[in-house]
This record gives structure tokens, sequence and C-alpha cells, in this order.
């Protein structure tokens, strides 16, 4: 009694009742897809993220920022903590070898634009000439903000080609305009010296679906940080962070760690609750993957739950089955099938059911996950490791589920089964 | 001299063996059958007949007393060894047929072959010859459900001539026929006597069937009350 034959067997059982067997599979075919599906769906969005990240100085841009020192003594900021003009210059003569470029965002405001007779949302960010470095945009028209804009603070700004379109009716009538927004309370006005376009990576455009106004308004304006300091009437700039994209060839752990000690070393030992701790791209990633790994340990463990029912569900079948075809069984012993051939003969037809519920699953899981991908704008490969999981997991059910069935099968007495109405 | 297939002494067959209700159903049977012999056993229902089938055709093992079958001794042997001596030494053909369903006539036949271990090829080849045997060759792609009664007992016997058994074992074969086909039937049975020297124990209360074997074994609870020998027993 070979394989081959148990498997045709088992086949032919199955397509007698295949309502019930795809009914069975069912508990099998819903915990296997959400796995694959979950898998999937991390590296769509891994592989997105990463996408996302690169357009914006990926693992080259880290981050400084001010934190609280393990030892503290009080939990909150004082503007003495902050991050000083003269401490970002000083770093980057410091360390000019290595940087490529600095990035500072200093103010966020919301404000308003006027618009026919509506008021537009826009997001006012007052940046360095180096910020563009770590955004998707590129400069379509005019010029982005220089050194000579944020030295004297000058009234000037940078839109996008939507708001530029919308506002002036087209990218190059905008240069030179007057851009006129109202934040803090007052109407503020600046000279577009420059439109810019985002190149959206596929998350960002899919991020940017879910947004309705986006459509034909963007809400970034980026005007030099000084301008900002102006109209908040300050003289000093002090930031809570800012990053800087490090030069090819350098590795930025290792850069965030000189730069990170030299800033604690020379501004910060004195402190007594305030530090500098550092950010790279890889340590977003691995952020990323901690709540990847939360969410599919949740997933898994749902999934797992499903297995274990569809488990049940195919025992409950295989006990039926048994019965039902207790004169088969019978018969069968009768002319010579040995208990063996009877247990396997069940059991590889358990085990059948939890591989085509498998398979299917797997399938479905792929789709499922790859659908979401649509919609997110990447497609990736399910990872393999979770399909040859998924298998073995469902045939490990099948011969588990279908043992106890089974053995009842070849432990039957034939002559009761050969009576058995 | 032709050698002795079946070999029953003191066959005692009880149930609920120490409990209250201790039941003794066959009560010392001595039974000798030689090689070729057509015999039958008779009685009424209650009589210990499908017990002491159970127990020549190696299901059941009796209580006590001692039974060879082709001269293997299968007084003590594990449930596997009475497997394997189903498979290779008893035919069966039962009165409800028990084809497995959903299984074409073909298949059914190849089956015991199927558990002897025989390749795929030589299998159903001859299983082929065997329902050639029976003239069922042009049916043996159908289902069981698409045969007749007849036709299913016809299957039923290619299928216990598979292994070339010792003994074909025929529980009232002709029990859920009616008389034309059942007749048919018998016919095949003592072709396979004839033609084939087979050892045929066959089980049935009809007595008018029973006259057409060699020999009439009559059971009345749980013993033998005759044992005849027939002189020109098989009718044509």
């Amino acid at each position: 009694m070979n394989l081959f034959e148990n498997i045709k067997m088992a086949f032919a059982s199955l397509k007698s009742n295949k309502m019930r067997a795809v009914l069975t599979m069912l508990g099998i075919i819903i915990g296997i897809s959400s796995i694959i599906m979950i898998t999937t769906l991390g590296n769509i969005l891994r592989k997105s993220l990463t996408d996302t990240l690169n357009s914006q100085g990926g693992s080259k841009l880290v981050a400084f920022q001010i934190s609280l020192k393990p030892e503290y003594v009080r939990d909150y900021y004082m503007t003495e903590d902050l991050i000083t003009e003269d401490m970002i210059e000083n770093v980057a003569e410091r360390f000019a070898e290595d940087i490529e470029e600095i990035v500072i965002s200093g103010g966020y405001e919301s404000g308003k634009v006027r618009y026919r007779r509506e008021d537009l949302d826009v997001y006012i960010n007052g940046v360095n000439p180096g910020y563009i470095a770590r955004t998707s945009d590129e400069i379509i028209a005019g010029r982005y903000i220089n050194d000579s804009d944020l030295a004297r603070g000058a009234n000037v700004c940078v839109i996008s080609e939507k708001q530029a379109k919308k506002l002036y009716g087209g990218v190059k009538e905008a240069i030179g305009q007057r851009f006129s927004a109202k934040f803090l309370g007052q109407n503020h006005e600046f000279t577009v010296i420059g439109v810019y376009e985002t190149k959206m990576t596929a998350l960002m455009s899919a991020m940017n679906s879910l947004n309705t106004t986006a459509e034909d308004w963007d809400t970034e304006v980026y005007v030099p940080y000084r301008a900002l300091t102006k109209i908040y009437g300050g003289s000093e700039e002090a930031f809570f962070a800012y990053y800087a994209i490090v030069n090819d060839g350098v590795d930025p752990t290792s850069f965030c760690e000189e730069v990170q000690s030299y800033m604690n070393n020379r501004w910060y030992r004195d402190n007594d609750s305030i530090m500098i701790r550092y950010m790279t791209g890889e340590s977003e990633m691995a952020m990323m993957d901690q709540v990847m790994g939360i969410v599919s340990m949740v997933i898994a463990i749902i999934a797992g739950i499903s297995l274990i029912v569809g488990g049940i569900g195919v025992m409950n079948i295989m006990l039926v089955s048994v019965t039902e075809r207790t004169r088969e069984i019978g018969v069968r012993k009768a002319l010579g099938a040995p208990n063996s051939a009877i247990r396997s003969q069940f059991i590889i037809e358990s085990i059948i059911i939890c591989l085509i519920g498998g398979f299917i699953g797997i399938i479905l899981g792929i789709l499922l996950g790859n659908i979401a991908g649509v919609v997110i704008g990447t497609v990736a490969p399910p990872s393999t490791g979770a399909m040859v999981l998924a298998v073995s997991f469902s045939m490990a059910i099948g011969i588990f589920f279908g043992y106890y069935p089974a053995n009842r099968a070849a432990k039957l007495d034939p002559i009761e089964a050969l009576r058995y109405e | 001299m032709s050698k002795t297939i079946i070999e029953m002494k003191g066959i005692v067959k009880s149930f609920y063996i120490g409990t209250p209700n201790e039941l003794e159903i066959l009560h010392g049977l001595n039974i000798s059958v030689p090689e070729g012999q057509f015999v039958s056993i008779v009685g009424a229902s209650g009589s210990g007949k499908s017990t002491l089938m159970n127990i020549v055709g190696a299901l059941d093992r009796q209580t006590a007393g001692h039974y060879s079958l082709d001269g293997i001794d299968i007084t003590k042997i594990s449930d596997n060894e009475l497997s394997s001596i189903r498979n290779k030494k008893i035919g069966f053909v039962f009165q409800t047929f028990n084809l497995i369903a959903r299984t074409s006539a073909l298949k059914n036949v190849e089956l015991p072959m199927l558990y002897a271990g025989m390749p795929s090829r030589e299998r159903t080849k001859r299983a082929r010859e065997l329902l050639e045997l029976v003239e069922m060759t042009e049916r043996s792609g159908h289902m069981p459900n698409e045969l007749s009664g007849g036709q299913k007992q016809r299957v039923a016997i290619a299928r216990a001539m598979a292994n070339d058994p010792a003994i074909i074992l025929a529980d009232e074969p002709t029990g859920a026929l009616d008389s034309k086909t059942g007749r048919l039937v018998m016919d095949i049975f003592h072709k396979l006597h004839k033609e084939q020297g087979k050892t045929i124990v066959l089980i049935t209360h009809n007595p008018e069937l029973a006259e057409e074997t060699d020999r009439v074994i009559t059971l009345s609870d749980g013993s033998i009350v005759s044992d005849r020998m027939l002189k020109g027993g098989a009718a044509e």
C-alpha cells in the first residue's frame, strides 16, 4: 500500500464530498491566509518605507535632538537647553568632512490662504537651505531658499506646483508674486521665489490619496526660518533638533556617536537634566520593525487560534467520515488491509484537506496582501519562510488532528464494522 | 491425495468471557475440508453460522480449539498476521456485495492486490483477467452504483479471487438477489470450483443451494447436527 495510492484514494473521497471538504478547509484557509497576508503586507510596508526614507536622505539622514538624561531632575525643557545656531555651526565646521548637508526646521505654523471665497490650509515651514535634501521635493521654477535669504530673514517663500497653479495660474507666473498667508492672528506677506514639485514615492501617494484636498492643493510652504523668528519677535535661534545628511562612505552610526558625545561634552555636561541623543534612519527602521513585529505577533496569535479551531474542524469531520465509512473500513479489513493501511489512509486524507487548505490560504494571503499593496502602491513577494512555515504547519495540523480519527478507524473490529448499518 | 485446507478441532467460541452473561456460541466443532471441495454450511439463524464464518474467515479468533488454514496454524497470531492471512488465503463474498463506493469495478478488484503490495501494472492486468472470468469486462470502469445486484456480486467474486486464495468464503451470496441472478452467481461458483479447483465454503440458509454442493454441514445451536457428502452434488 503505497503513498501514491493513498493520495489518490484521499482525493477520490474528498471529491465525493466537495462542499464538506471546502467547509472543513475554511478554518485552515483563514488561518494560513492571514499569516501569509500579514507577512506579505509587512514586506510591502517595509519596502515602501525604505523607498520613502531613501528619497528623503535615507540611511544617510540622522537627527540630533535634546532629550532627558537618565538621571534627570526636571522633566521639562528650558530655553537654555535648546540647540543654538552656534552649536550647529560649530558641529558643521568640526565635522565638515563627514557632513553633506545640515538640515534645520525652525518653526512650523498652520495658517490659511484666501483663494476666491475659501480659506485653504497651509503650513508655513521655516527652514534652512539644506532642508530640501531631506524632502522628496524638486525645484521646477525659480530657486530654493539660499544662505542670504536665511541670513536676512527675507520674507520669501517657496510654494508647491499645485499652489502655484491654483493661486497664480501657472508655475512660471508664480515667481515674483506676493503670497499672503494668515497665521498667528495676522496676515503675512512673502515673495514667491521658487516652486517645488514633490516626487512621490508609492507610500506617499497612497497616504496622500487618503487626503481629499491633496488632489489640487499642497499645504507645505517653505520660508527661511529667520523670517519666522522675526514674526515671533525673537532674535536668537534655538532648536529642539536638527538633522544632518552624512557624506557617502560615512557610517551614520559612528558619526552620530561622535557628534553626540562631542555635543554632550561641550555643551551639556553641566546640564542637570538634558542631553543630546541621536536617531538614524536605521533606528527608525528598527522602530518600524518593532511595531510590525508586534502587529505580526497579534495576527499570528489570532491565526494560530483560527488554525487550532480549523484543526478541530478537520478532526470532527474525520470522525464523521470514519463513522460513515465504518462498513467500508470493515470491507477493507476483510480484504486484508492491515491496521496501518487504514490509519495512513485517514491520516493522509486529513493531511490533504489541510494541505489544500494551506495552499488556498497561501494564494489567498498573497492576493489579499498584494491588493493592499496595490492600494499602497508597492507589490512585494511574500516571505518564503512564511510559506514554508505555513505548509509545514498545515501538514502538522493534518497529522495531529487526523491521528485520533485515523487510529479509531484502524482499531475498528472488522466484524462489528462489517455488520454496521 | 489432496491436502487439507481447513482443519478445525474442538472449536469453541464464547462471548462476554468472565462476566455473568458468558455465552458459548460454538461448542467444540470439528471440521476438516480438503482442497477443492465445495462445502456448504447451513443452519437457521442463531445456529452459530456467522460466528463460524468469522472464525473460518480469520476475522475472529476462537476461544478454544485449534484451527489451521492451508497448513498455517492461526490459533495464536497477531492482528496484522490475521490481516495478511485474510488478504492472501481467503476470498470473501458477502450477501450485500460490499463493493467500495465511488470506486470502479476494476479498482475494487485490484484492492486486495493493492494491500498485498502487487505493482500497479500487474494488478490491473490480473483484475482485467478476473473481470473477464466473471464476464464483466465491459463494465470494468463502472462505479458500484451503476451496477445491478448480480453485476455487483460478480465483481465481488472477481475481487475474492484476486490473490488466488486458498478458499472462497461466501456468506449468503445470493441472499440479496432474485432467483435468476442468484442462479447466475451460483453458476460462477460452480465454474470456479470445476475449472479452477477452488475450495469454496458457502454459508446459506437455503437448503436447495446447499444440495448443489459436494458436502452439506448443518449447524444447530452451535453444534454440527449433520455432515453429509453428496454424490454428484454439483448441478448444472
